[in-house]
């Protein structure tokens, strides 16, 4: 029998709220929050093909786990939950703030029958749902290293699934946590520069850390030799679930019981604290987010502070065209105050950091204090060339922003090209980043040479490229500062022209450091300098000429 | 002032605008109305010289828009639609960059920047203590606006510019684009809220799908289509006749 063509389609029991707003603040978070500012053909067809693709990504970088396939199930289990830990922190640290207090959100749904406590259980279900997700993924390949491993078995696999699962709740809970202390302690007015803070702090460690620990490992050269009872050991969290692992599918030593106790512990009252106990605190700050914030004093300090050093040489020489000016004065303002730039930018600069500051460190311990011969000093030089990728990866990611759309303005003003409008930005990027860290990399590089300038002089025919590889994402008028919304910076290709600018500083340092073995090392600086000062002035130009390109 | 021949503006294989001509002198206050997506934002933002015309010509206070864009961009003011600002700047630094981007030397600069403020009733210390990002609507509005006008423009075009302005101050703009007009100005403002449209405008010109439906004073423009007011004569022209009935559909749905 056919059904009554005229009858109703049977429709679908209704969600409840909380399973809308699970959905809600899930679909949200995976399509991104400023996708008003894409083209009709940029917008996600697909949320799930997005997140395959960042699942698959996650899978492949977690196959680097099975290099440790025969080693200890504890050291397999530690760098696994290290870079966990690493990834996770790094994803929940830069989206916390976003997806717990967001003042449109709170515009839309406060007013809703829908309890502010039921809004945090919906974002924290899809954080931790999130970040289960990508640590499956990241730890796939890991299970089966694990059933490999020099004392490890079938138990591992789910052993270490459920140490992944405490280890995403802990690492959820954690930045909960620190948001609601903030909160707490320092209400409101204070809550957006600290929790800045907190984050940049956060994504730094967790970046350095992972550079840095999977190192330190590499120093113990056999990891079978590490013990579980070290005394450093309980102070890693990633040690914890390592224990965890160690304690039920390992060795079963009673130091990875203690391990494991610690981790369960602490990350049973972190959850107590986050979700129980300071759950008030969010919803009084939920409802306080829509409010207008007061003056920010800081902010008058600062204007005064950067207007002043614009207004007196060498800065007003070198700032002498007025929108150039502007333009460094947005660029700095933004690089001070902006909380998503300053999310975006400095973790984003911090783990390129971490490599010439190894290379400097190599470099010293292979040279000592012979005078820069061989490999140290390439390591040195290599250090200083690799500082050029600074302005060209902060340049690049400056020029988005949630504010995109009032950079409508520059095109509306007089303005021939975006020349003069990357110049202050690009000379913004120069002072107030690269400056600081070629001071303390030359200072660094100083006390490593014993106070002799060796050091510092192999620093230089890197840096010499400096302002020639800030020139390079202004080519073809792009670039301009705070023009691009902040979802089109995911889908950015910024990879290629990293790589090239990585592999000629790798082919300066090592023609220099040559030049410097055979004594010829100040005619190479002449010529460097001489052919760095041609490119620049064609690179400018180029610049300077290029036209705007098309808004369509 | 203004003279427009027969612009027009692809997007792919669609006319966003489709051969638009129309003249407007000096010390007009021109209502440019359309509905949604009729392409009224691509026209301003063609005319400002932000967007390149497909086709056609224009020439924008006696600079052509293809041959003299950075004059044209020069001798126009532009309050946009989205009414975005740099929220981590100061509302004071906001204008002074706006300022330096049309070479207005720093004090002259600031002298109009104080009128403006007494204008819109701010006080200065708002305007260099607080971030833009803190200001409400209305007051964020009011330094677009006065962004616009920083550069004394001979034409100014407004996109929706009372969107978030409470009355007193948008009984105040309205006075103050009458008198820019008197001193010669031409203004162009696009607005959905006709009412206003009626009561301030010299003169309308309604476009729909790109193309030109309707150009003249609005008491004409009624008084020929008998429709009453702007608005009744606005909703017959873009497809809004049958409004009553949908509305009549649609409460219907609570009923059931």
């Amino acid at each position: 029998m056919n059904a009554d063509p005229a009858a109703p389609p049977p429709q679908k029991p209704a969600r409840t709220p909380e399973q809308t707003l699970r959905h809600l603040f899930l679909t949200l978070f995976l399509r991104g929050r400023s996708a008003r500012g894409l083209q009709k053909s940029g917008v996600p067809q697909s949320v799930g093909k997005k997140l395959a693709w960042t699942l698959i990504l996650y899978a492949a970088i977690g196959c680097i786990a099975l290099v440790f396939r025969h080693q200890p199930v504890f050291a397999l289990s530690l760098y696994l939950h290290g870079m966990t830990l690493m990834f996770l922190g790094m994803f929940v640290a830069a989206s916390a703030g976003e997806v717990l207090f967001n003042q449109q959100e709170a515009d839309i749904l406060l007013h809703r029958p829908v309890a502010p406590r039921a809004l945090l259980w919906a974002k924290i279900a899809v954080l931790v749902q999130i970040s289960l997700w990508l640590a499956g993924a990241f730890n796939l390949a890991g299970l089966f290293a694990g059933i490999s491993a020099a004392n490890g078995g079938w138990l591992y696999p789910p052993v270490h699934a459920l140490s992944t699962v405490l280890e995403a709740l802990f690492c959820t809970g954690s930045v909960v946590l620190m948001y609601q202390l903030c909160l707490r302690w320092f209400g409101r007015e204070r809550l957006d520069g600290l929790m800045t803070t907190a984050q940049v702090l956060l994504a730094i460690t967790v970046v350095a850390g992972g550079q840095i620990v999977p190192r330190m490992m590499g120093q113990f050269g056999d990891l079978s030799r590490l013990a579980t009872d070290s005394w450093w050991l309980p102070l890693l969290p990633p040690a914890w679930f390592a224990g965890l692992d160690d304690a039920l599918a390992g060795s079963g030593h009673g130091s990875s019981w203690l391990l494991a106790a610690v981790g369960l512990a602490v990350t049973g009252t972190i959850l107590w604290l986050a979700f129980g106990k300071l759950a008030n605190d969010y919803v009084a700050g939920l409802q306080a987010i829509g409010e207008t914030s007061p003056a920010a004093p800081a902010a008058r300090a600062r204007r005064c502070w950067v207007g002043r050093l614009t207004a007196v040489p060498p800065l007003s020489w070198w700032l002498h065209d007025s929108v150039s000016r502007a333009s460094f004065q947005l660029t700095v303002a933004y690089l001070l105050r902006d909380r998503d730039m300053k999310l975006r930018i400095y973790p984003g600069i911090a783990p390129m950091l971490v490599m010439p500051f190894i290379m400097l460190l190599q470099g010293h311990g292979m040279n000592g204090r012979q005078g820069g011969q061989g490999m140290g000093g390439f390591g040195i030089a290599f250090a200083g060339a690799y500082l050029g990728l600074i302005p060209m990866l902060a340049l690049s990611m400056i020029q988005y922003s949630q504010h995109w759309q009032a950079a409508d303005l520059f095109r509306a003003a007089p303005l021939a090209s975006p020349g003069a409008l990357y110049h202050g930005a690009r000379r913004a990027v120069l002072l107030c980043l690269v400056l600081p860290l070629v001071a303390v990399f030359g200072l660094l590089a100083w006390l490593l040479g014993g106070g002799a300038g060796t050091n510092l002089l192999l620093l230089l025919p890197g840096l010499i490229l400096v302002p020639l590889y800030a020139l390079i994402p202004g080519l073809g008028g792009r670039a301009i500062p705070l023009s691009q919304s902040t979802e089109s910076a995911k889908s950015a290709g910024r990879g290629l022209r990293m790589i090239w600018v990585m592999l000629s500083s790798f082919a300066v340092a090592g023609i220099a450091s040559w030049f410097w073995s055979i004594g010829w090392f100040w005619p190479f600086l002449l010529v460097e300098t001489l052919v760095v000062a041609g490119l620049y002035a064609l690179l400018r130009h180029w610049v300077n000429t290029t036209r705007w390109p098309s808004m369509e | 002032m203004i003279s427009v021949q027969n612009l027009t503006k692809m997007f792919g294989s669609q006319a966003a605008v489709d051969g638009l001509s129309f003249e407007i002198p000096a010390g007009q206050i021109v209502g440019f109305l359309g509905p949604n997506g009729a392409g009224k934002s691509t026209t301003l933002k063609m005319l400002t010289g932000m967007i390149e015309p497909t086709s056609g010509s224009a020439t924008v206070a006696g600079c052509d828009l293809r041959t003299q864009v950075i004059e044209v961009k020069r001798r126009v003011g532009f309050v946009p639609e989205s009414g975005a600002v740099f929220e981590s700047l100061t509302g004071l630094e906001y204008l002074e960059m706006v300022a330096a981007l049309y070479g207005i030397p720093q004090a002259a600069a600031l002298a109009r920047i104080r009128q403006f403020i007494a204008f819109f009733d701010l006080s200065f210390a708002t305007l260099t203590d607080k971030l833009l990002g803190a200001y409400s609507k209305g007051m964020r509005r009011k330094v677009v606006i006065t962004a616009a006008l920083l550069h004394n423009p001979p034409v100014v075009f407004f996109d929706e510019p009372l969107d978030g302005l409470d009355a007193n101050a948008a009984v105040g703009f309205k006075t103050l684009i009458q008198t820019l007009a008197r001193e010669g100005r031409t203004i162009v403002y696009s607005s959905h809220i006709l009412d206003v449209v009626e009561r301030v405008c010299d003169r309308v010109i309604i476009i729909d799908k790109g193309k030109l439906l309707l150009d003249g004073r609005p008491e004409t423009l009624v008084a020929q289509h008998q429709s009453g007011t702007l608005e009744h004569l606005f909703t017959s022209l873009t497809g809004g006749a049958e409004l009553e009935q949908r509305a009549a559909d649609f409460a219907k749905t609570f009923r059931a």
